[in-house]
Parts: C-alpha cells; structure tokens; sequence
C-alpha cells in the first residue's frame, strides 16, 4: 500500500518547482534583462502584498464551508487610505497610523468572519458584499472637501515611511526580508507546530468531526477571517510605502490573483489541505511569470487574464485530484 | 392470485459482510406484507434492492411475471415501484401539487405543464383516497410530516404504482395521522396495490398486514400469515437464540455511582429518563436506532441541551454547553458515525489520533510537543494494534477496522471517566471486532464507566453489565445479570414495557 | 378572500414594491427632479440592463449557484457591438453578435460548472478576468465612441412614451416567467435548487439543465449589452465593472434566496427597480455616488439576514 495522499503533496510541490525553473528558464534565456541580480532581487517586492493576500486566502479557503474572501482586496485598499489620510491630511505620527490601520484591516476580517460563523451566512455572499461595502468606504474616507467630492489619492508622507517599501539591505527589498519571510515563518509555525494550526486543519476537513472533536468551529472561523483582514492590511501598509501613495482604487482586482496563486499552490478549494510551503511556491512563480511579462512588454491586463485561466485550470486539477482518491 | 413481485435467491455482501443470504420474497396485488427484524438484519438491503437503490449480487427478481433488473431508482418508479421514505424526499419550496407531478408532467399540446388537468388529476387521487386536498397549492414545507407523507404516497399513485414500500411511515407520525395512514393503506389495498410494509411496532402488523416475513442476520427466519403467528413468536424469531460467549472483565464496579441522570427530558427525542452509572461497570443501551440512545449521549457530551431534568456527575449537577467542556471533564463519547462525525480524512493517523489531546502535548503557548504528538501515535498503534503503514498515512486509505481503532484512540487518549461508545463496531471485521470487545472489557477492569450503544444484540449481550432498553425515547426495560436475553431485550425494543427487574434505582422511580 | 390577501401580503413581492412605493414618495417630496419626466424614463432605461441580467442571475441562484462574470459578459458584448457598429456593420448582425457572446460565454461558463463540476464562483470569477483581459485586446486599451446613430433607437427610441429598451425588458420578463414556470425545463431548475438528489430520481438532468441556465444569463446579458451600448453609445475596458453586483443585489432583494429553489422573475425585477430607484435617488438627494457600494453591499447582507430569520422561524 503506497501513500496516496502524501505523494500528491509532494507531487503539486514537486509539480510547482519543476514549472518554476521551466518559467526560469525560459525568461532567463528568451528575456532580455530579466537575468540580473538586480531584476531577481527587485522583482521579489512585487511579490510581497499580492503574496500576503494569497497567504490570507490560503487560511480562509483551508478552514472549509466553503470558505472565500473576496474582500481582500478592498480591506487591503481601505486600510491604504486610512494609513494616508490619517499620516498625509491628519497629521497623525506614521507608527500610530500604522497600528490604526492594522486594527482596522484586523476588525474588517472579523466582521466578515463573524457573519459567516454565527448568522451562518455563505462566505461568497459576505465577502461579495464587504467588497464592495469596503471599497465604496475607502473611497468616502478618500476625499478631501478642500478639493471637492473626488475620491483623492495621498502622497505627502514623511520620508521615514517609505521606509519599509522602498529600502533595500544588500539589493534585497526591506519588506521581504522583514515583513514577508516574517510573516510566511510565524504562517509555517502556527499552522504546523500549534494547537490553533491543527484546529484549522481540522475544521477544514471535516467541520463535523470536529466539532465532536471538541474543537470550537466558529472561533477557528473568525479567527481565520479576523488573519485574512490582518494580512490584507499589511500589505495595504506595505504598498502605500512603497508606491509612495495611498489610492483609492489600488487593491481592484487583487482577490482574484490572491484566490488563484492560493489554490495553484494547492490548497483544496473544499478545505482541510494545503501547505504554506506551496504557496509561497505559487506566488514566486506568479511573481516571475508578471515580471517576465512585463520585461517582454505584453501588457499587464494580460496577467489577470491568463490568471483566470490558470484559476479555472489549477481547480480543475484540483478536482481531478481529488476524485482519484477512494473513501 | 399470481405475485407482482417475486425476488429469488438474493444475495448481497458489502466487503466481507453477507448482507442477504438466498432471501425469497413475494408479494401479491391487494396485500400488504410487512417485514421485520432487529437492526441489521438485512431489511433495509432487501428494500433497496427492490427500489433500485442498490443492485444484488445473485438471485432474480421477477416483477409481473417477468425478470427485470431494477439499476436505479428513477426506473423502479417508472416501471411502478415506489418507495415512502422514512424521511420523505421532497421539494420544500413547491407547491404539493408540483411534487407530485415534477418528472412527470401532464403536458398540453404546446408542451407547457397543464397545472388544470394536473391539479384535476390530483384533485380526484385525493378525493378517491377521501382526503380533502385543500392543501395542494400550499409549499410543501407548510404541510405536517403527515400531509407530506399522503402528498408522496400520491405521486406513486400517479407513477401507477403497482408496489409501494414504506418504511417506518408511523415513526414520525402522530397517532391521528397514523390512523389515516391505515385507512389509505386500506384504500390502497382495494385497488389492487401490493405494499411492502417496514415497522418496528409489531402491533400495527397485527393491525393491517396480511402476511409476515421475520429476517434476521441477512435471512428469511420465517413466513407466516398475520392470523397463524403471534406476537411472542416473531419477537422469538427476531431474537433467534444466540449463543454468544461473553467477556468477563474482572474490574470491580464502584460503589457509588459516577454519574445519575434524573428526570431527563429532550422533547422530541427523550423523555423521563433516570439512570445511574457505575465505574467499573459496562452499560448497554439497547433499541432501535433513532429511539433516543444516542440523544442521550450527545446531551452528556454537550452537543443536545436538554428541557428539563437533572445530571449529576462526581456529585456535582453539570450543563455542559459544549464537547469542549464536557472532554475536559473527562467524558468522552465515540459517535456512531464514523465517517462523518468522527474522522479527519484527508489527514494523517497521527492527527486524527492526537486531535481531542492537543492541549495535554502543547506548551501554555500552544505549541504543539512533536515528539510527544508521536510518542502518543506510537503507543496507540500498539496497543490497539492499528495497521497503518507509517503515522503519517492518511486516515482514508485505511481498512475500516482500522479507521474504528484510530477513532477509539482519539478518545483513550483523553483519559475519559466515562466512555460513551455509540455503534462501537459497525462496518468492522471481525478480528477487528473482537480486538475491539477485549479493548472494551480491559477499559472497564481499569475502573472507566463505559457505556455502550449498539444496534447489535449479540454486542449488547458479549459485553454488557446491565442494559438499558429504549423504545421511542422512553426506557422500556432494565435487566441485569441473567435477564439479559435476547428475547428480553427484543421485546422491550418493540415497545413492551418491562421494568420489573429487581436491583436497579430505576425501577422503583419508574414503578 | 382575506386569506387570500394574507398569502400576498406575505410574499417578498409585496414587501419589495412596498418599499418602492415608499423610497417614491420620499425622493419626490425630497427633490423635485424626481418625478420629472425625464428622470423617471432616465431611470427606466438605466434599470432594464440590470432587470434584463436579473432574469438570468435569478435561474442561477434558483439552483444554488452565482455568476460574478455577468459584468465582464455585459462589457464584453458591449464591445463586440460597438466594433461592429463602428465597421460599418447592419443592425441585425450587430444584436446577433452581441447576443451570440454573451451566449457563447455563458455556455463555456456552464460547461466548466456542470461538466466539470467546478464551483460557481471559481469559474466565474476567473472568466470575468479573462474577459476584461479580452476586452482591453480588443480595445487596444481605447473608448469606443461616435457610434453611430441608428442603432440607438433600442436605448433612446420611446413607445408610448416609455423607452423601448423597456418595453424589451417587459417582453422578456413575461417570457422567462412564463419559462420559469410553465415549462417542465423551468421548474426543474427549482426542482435542482430544492433537493438535487430527489430531482435525480425524478428523472431531470442536473448537467444539462445547469448549462441551460448559465448559458441562457449569458445571452440575456449579452442582450442587456446591446442595450448599453444603444444608451450611452461608448464602451471602454471597464464597461460593466460592478455591474455583476447590483444585478446581484436586485435578485437577493426580489427574495430569490441564495440558499436555492426559491424565486421569481418578477420579484428580480422588482428588486432591479428598487436597486433603480436607490441609486437614482442617492444622486439627485446629492448623496455621493462613492457610497453606492456601501448601501447595496448592505442592502445584500439585511436581505440575506431576512432570509435567515424567515427560515429559521419556520423550522421552529
């Protein structure tokens, strides 16, 4: 008797190195400029906020029911213009903005999370609607009424706040080193090593179970949503720092590509399976394959557009997978 | 007259367990024949076989005469079987008019659905059955369970449904409903429609079945015509005579007990229960499935909050809101489910092994001891002698025996007082089985109170210490030591009351 | 009689055009633009695409499902009409095309759900992505505008007074009710929603009857882009971004459940004037149009909630 389950494991990481260094490859040789240490140490800090929404996305897809956040992205674009307004029209010293904002992301995926533990409430419908509750909220906070009703962008910052996105230790962005690599090592921790890690798995798996297990079902969901909302808010701090602006339409479109690097990187959209390690996987390859387009000259909106199919593609594969296995 | 329905020689095995060993059956037009027998003793194999559900092994059917293969469902009922579930399938959101016809429009010459004549058509089904159909244009969720019952038993009439099988229809019926039950079986019977009639209430075998056949253990035990057999006879042939040896366990029951529960009462699914249980001691709970044992269980286990009624636990009155609470005071319940409620598939042996005990091998931070975690799985695939290629196979790709033994060690590992096992065996081979009853036996000896749950007599009588018998949330009979027989505990399911035996705290709050 | 009457009063219908009545009476006793001639027909000719879309959104969520790609659909049929009108091409071709993309994108939708057996969302949401990818190909990253004139008359033209597009929206709400409740096709998609696998043992075919219903929102949306375009006369990349929302949003409020198996078509449509009403409302009351997000996001959960507590009381 062969190990099924854990050779499929091994298989999509396996699957996902060997697409990589073909992806690697074929830049490498094709791309003019894409193989220099410059550009593969720059290139990492586009990867860091779509990389903590895809991360945020991998907790609530695992914890099962059916779980999705489509308000990432909106969470991600709020939390930007709060940290703007507050630093750039209120005056506010950049670490209180800072911890503000994270508050706010972190109570934003809480009331997501609490809609779809209590009132019961499917994950697509809560998340669709604070999609766009959110985005229509950052927009509001975006105005200034000295210049009119417009949505408005910030970018008077002080200099100390593009710290965190624009600094760079040995050709590698700050933000990788001290916000992403962080922030995957605590991730890799918590759903390995901890008691709340294996109750995700649990939950995951089979909601039933656990809750004769004598885990509490709807903590691990507001507790995983409550992440997603953190996370989203991370990157929104991160990016404002580094675009050096805070705009209210910036995380549009960002759930999909969360969504998509999150389930390409394995993780079963019916929960309970999924590892840290694939994702992080799943967003260089996505990271490279933009970077690769982009140096090609093939314009950005075909980075979505060939994401939905790999979306599509990598759940059906998915699916495949998964029927293969004998109950 | 000549049968509609004849099945020969069937047989049906699920792995290595014979379900249906050369089971004949007949059924003739205008005749209600019922069909009893413990859990378990292949009823509900033989009917789905017949309704399409499932497809035997060998033997033939022969419908009007003919030998037909059956495959499905949707083809039974085309060629005019139908089945009433027990829980009746049905579109909640449509009207009752629609749930009878959906699949089966009437349609006019433009191909719409002719809701005029539909409605004509079921007007006159209802009048012919007497009913007043004034509720046909109501949503089938306004309706009682009773309503929608008569609203299927028309679309198999609609279906011209020569053979209709119903299983259990009174379980969930008020007495006023079963009694319309009986005149549309009745009316039923006129026009000519052969029924297959499931129940567990032996009484109302007697009331309106023609003829009788008793299975037990996946064969036919006897058929007899309702007038040349009574009650005491087919609760003999249920039984059989088992010849089982028992386990001893040489623990000493405590003597005081570790749990009392008085008065309890869930309505719905319990009333009035009292009982004491001891440590050291082995309880069974006998009955039906579905008569409110395992209710009771998931009330200790916090999962069911009950209306009224008193627990009493290590001398302290408990409520417990949740699993949570309940395991951390040292109740431990093994649902009957095993693949639903009590395994984490798609993950490893030693997870699903370590899952209840994660608090006891972490860190006040919460981080999880792996070594710990694996020196637990180890020990426990010892001592239950769980064959799994390494701990870190996955749950699913174990034998069934093995899945059971995994579950059982979730809820050693918790180091319970009182073990609950609701169906400790079901679907396990037997050298598993056995593993299993000697598990439970040393369990006991070490001073756990266990109780035990199961739809399995020969389980209740190889194990148990003292019994309990429960019949449509009521406890209709405790028996120790030598009442406990098969024939005791067959009685008592089927709804006798037999609380005379002496010794129990239970008999005289009850008498 | 009065029983009757309780039934109806009790229906989401009622309730929906109820509340209609009233936003009515607040918005023309709070602005005198409201009850204007020109806005209440502006307002008609805004809400068809969106009524016209509903009937397709309210099939698919009648069997369980969403689809978040109808505005990359609208856009997409948007476009291909507007190309086609800039080239020169008849009238007949250019309704045909758009109506053929939308239908084409729908089946593909219904293909990958039904056959494949991949979740609504996920296919839906990654064909809204290939689409507007699609969209900004053809485009070339331009507006399309200067469209010529004749093929207006769909989206400015008036019968009697009211706008065509209108009239069209009527036609094929009667035309679907009529689907959705007279023909065994239609009630099997309710049949699907209720209980799939008793709708398996009656004999319907799951895999078919989801591709219908993907595949007919599909062509209703590709109508309704006709009709976009026929009104504003442009098209850009973002043409229909948002749009799957308050199509969304009409149908939950219309009280077809997302829970599945209950619906109608003319509550969709109702929900699509409300939806209509609000958003007119909130521009002329100066509320700014950043909050429309926020009121019709809101406006989803409250009637998800009612849902809930609906049917929680009656399991009781």
């Amino acid at each position: 008797m062969k190990n099924i389950g854990s050779h499929i494991v091994e298989n999509r990481v396996l699957f996902l190195l060997v697409l990589f260094l073909i992806l690697f490859g074929v830049f490498a040789f094709s791309v003019k400029g894409f193989f220099t240490y410059y550009n593969l140490t720059n290139m990492t800090q586009y990867g860091v906020e779509l990389g903590l929404l895809a991360l945020a996305e991998m907790l609530v897809i695992l914890s099962g029911g059916a779980g999705i956040d489509l308000s990432v992205g909106s969470m991600l674009t709020i939390v930007a213009m709060i940290i703007g307004v507050l630093i750039g029209r209120a005056g506010f010293n950049p670490s209180l903005a800072i911890l503000i904002g994270l508050i706010s992301g972190s109570a934003m995926g809480y009331a997501n999370g609490f809609l779809v533990a209590y009132p019961k409430i499917p994950p697509f419908i809560v998340t669709l609607a604070s999609l766009y509750v959110y985005k229509s909220l950052a927009m509001i906070i975006s105005v200034d009424p000295r210049f009119g009703p417009n949505p408005m962008p910030v970018s008077n910052f002080p200099e100390t706040f593009y710290f965190i996105g624009q600094h760079r230790i040995g050709g590698l962005p700050f933000q990788v080193l001290f916000i992403f690599i962080p922030v995957v090592l605590i991730l890799m921790f918590l759903m390995n090593r901890t008691v709340l890690g294996r109750h995700l798995y649990g939950v995951g798996s089979n909601e039933t179970a656990a809750i004769f297990s004598g885990i509490n079902v709807k903590k691990i969901r507001v507790i995983v949503y409550t992440l997603s909302g953190l996370l989203s808010a991370l990157a929104g701090w991160v990016i404002t720092s580094r675009i050096a602006s805070a705009r209210p339409d910036i995380g549009t479109g960002y759930e999909l590509q969360a969504i998509t690097i999150a389930v390409l990187g394995g993780v079963s959209i019916k929960g309970g399976e999924g590892t840290a390690g694939g994702v992080v996987l799943s967003i260089a390859i996505i990271t490279m394959l933009y970077n690769g387009m982009q140096l090609a000259g093939i314009h950005q909106i075909w980075q979505l557009g060939s994401l939905g199919l790999v979306l599509v593609g990598s759940v059906l594969l998915n699916q495949i997978l998964y029927n293969r296995r004998k109950f | 007259m000549d049968a509609i329905l004849e099945c020969r020689g069937i047989e049906k095995s699920f792995g290595g367990v014979h379900a249906l060993k050369k089971v004949n059956f007949s059924l003739h037009p205008g005749e209600v024949h019922a069909l009893v027998g413990e859990n378990g003793a292949g009823k509900s194999t033989l009917i789905k076989i017949i309704s399409g559900a499932l497809s035997q092994d060998r033997g033939e059917i022969f419908y009007l005469e003919k030998p037909v293969i059956i495959g499905s469902p949707r083809k039974a009922q085309d060629i005019g079987i139908s089945t009433v579930y027990q829980e009746p399938l049905i579109y909640r959101e449509l009207s009752v008019l629609e749930n009878i016809f959906l699949g089966r429009e009437i349609k006019t010459r433009m191909g719409n659905i002719d809701w005029t004549e539909e409605e004509k058509k079921a007007r006159s089904l209802f009048e012919s059955l007497q009913i007043a159909p004034h509720f046909i244009k109501q949503p089938m969720r306004d309706l009682s369970v009773g309503l929608q019952q008569l609203a299927l038993i028309a679309k198999a009439l609609v279906y011209e449904a020569k053979v209709i099988i119903f299983d259990e229809p009174t379980a969930i019926l008020t007495e006023h409903e079963t009694e319309r039950l009986f005149e549309i079986i009745q009316k039923l019977k006129e026009r000519k429609v052969g029924i297959i009639y499931i129940s567990h209430r032996l009484e109302e075998i007697f009331r309106i079945a023609d003829r009788v056949t008793i299975m037990r253990d996946g064969e036919v035990v006897g058929e007899h015509l309702v007038g040349d057999i009574n009650r005491s006879k087919i609760v003999e042939l249920m039984a059989g005579r088992l010849l089982v040896e028992e386990i001893n366990h040489l623990g000493k029951k405590g003597e005081k007990p570790i749990l009392t529960v008085k008065n309890l009462t869930r309505k719905g699914r319990y009333y009035d229960i009292h009982f004491d249980v001891y440590p050291g001691e082995i309880l069974g709970f006998s009955g039906l499935v579905g008569s409110g044992r395992t209710d009771i269980a998931q009330t200790l286990f916090g999962l069911i909050k009950p209306d009224n009624g008193e627990i009493v636990y290590q001398g302290k009155t408990i409520s417990f809101s949740s699993p949570e609470e309940a395991m951390a005071n040292g109740i431990a319940y093994l649902p009957e489910d095993r693949k639903v409620q009590g395994l984490f598939h798609i993950l490893s042996t030693s997870f699903n092994i370590s899952v209840t005990v994660l608090k006891e091998i972490s860190s006040r931070m919460g981080i999880v001891h792996n070594s710990q975690e694996k020196e637990l799985g180890k020990k426990f695939v010892k001592e239950l002698a769980i064959k799994a290629p390494s701990l870190d196979s996955k749950v699913y790709s174990l034998s069934g025996g093995n899945q059971q033994k995994v579950v059982l060690a979730k809820w050693l590992g918790v180091n319970p007082q009182i073990l609950m096992l609701d169906e400790p065996t079901r679907g396990v081979d037997v050298t598993s089985k056995s593993e299993i009853h000697h598990m439970i036996a040393s369990l006991a000896e070490k001073g756990i109170a266990v109780i035990i749950i199961s739809s399995e007599l020969p389980e209740i009588l190889k194990l148990a210490d003292r019994v309990i018998v429960m019949h449509e949330g009521h406890i209709t009979g405790v028996f120790e030591d030598q009442d406990i027989t098969s024939e005791n505990l067959v009685r008592a399911a089927t709804g006798e009351r037999m609380l005379k035996t002496k010794g129990s705290s239970i008999e005289e709050k009850n008498l | 009689m009065t029983a009757n009457l309780q039934i109806v009063m009790k229906r989401r219908e009622f309730t929906v055009l109820g509340l209609i009545l009233v936003l009515m009476v607040i918005f023309s006793l709070s602005t005198e633009k409201f009850m204007s001639v020109s806005n209440l027909s502006n307002l008609l000719l805004q809400l068809s695409g969106v009524a016209i879309s509903a009937i397709g959104m309210t099939m698919v969520i009648i069997t369980g499902g969403i689809d978040v790609s109808v505005g990359s659909i609208l856009g997409m049929a948007s476009v291909v009409a507007g190309k086609l009108l800039m080239a020169g091409s008849s009238f007949v071709i250019v309704v045909l095309s758009a109506i053929a993309t939308g239908f084409g994108i729908g089946i593909l939708n219904g293909i990958i759900i039904s056959y494949g057996n991949v979740p609504p969302i996920i296919v839906t949401l990654g064909m809204m992505s290939m689409m507007r990818a699609l969209m900004f190909q053809v485009l070339g990253g331009r507006w399309v505008s200067g469209i010529p004139p004749d093929i207006r008359i769909i989206g400015l033209g008036k019968w009697l007074g009211i706008p065509l597009s209108m009239w069209i929206t009527a036609v094929l709400v009667i035309l679907f009710s009529y689907f959705l409740s007279s023909r065994p096709t239609g009630r099997a998609i309710y049949a699907i929603g209720n209980n799939p696998e008793a709708a398996r043992v009656s004999g319907v075919n799951l895999a078919r009857t989801i591709l219908i219903v993907y595949s007919l929102t599909g062509l209703l949306v590709g109508f309704a882009g006709l009709i976009y375009v026929a009104r504003t006369g442009i098209v850009q990349t973002n043409t229909g971004s948002g749009f799957e929302l308050e199509v969304i949003a009409a149908v939950m409020l219309g009280g077809t459940s997302v829970f599945g198996g209950k619906g109608t078509v003319i509550g969709s449509l109702l929900g699509a004037v409300l939806v209509g009403i609000i958003k007119n409302g909130m521009v002329l009351m100066n509320v700014p149009a950043l909050s429309e997000g926020l009121v019709i996001g809101v406006l989803i959960l409250i009637s998800v909630m009612i849902d809930l507590i609906r049917s929680r009381g009656e399991s009781l």
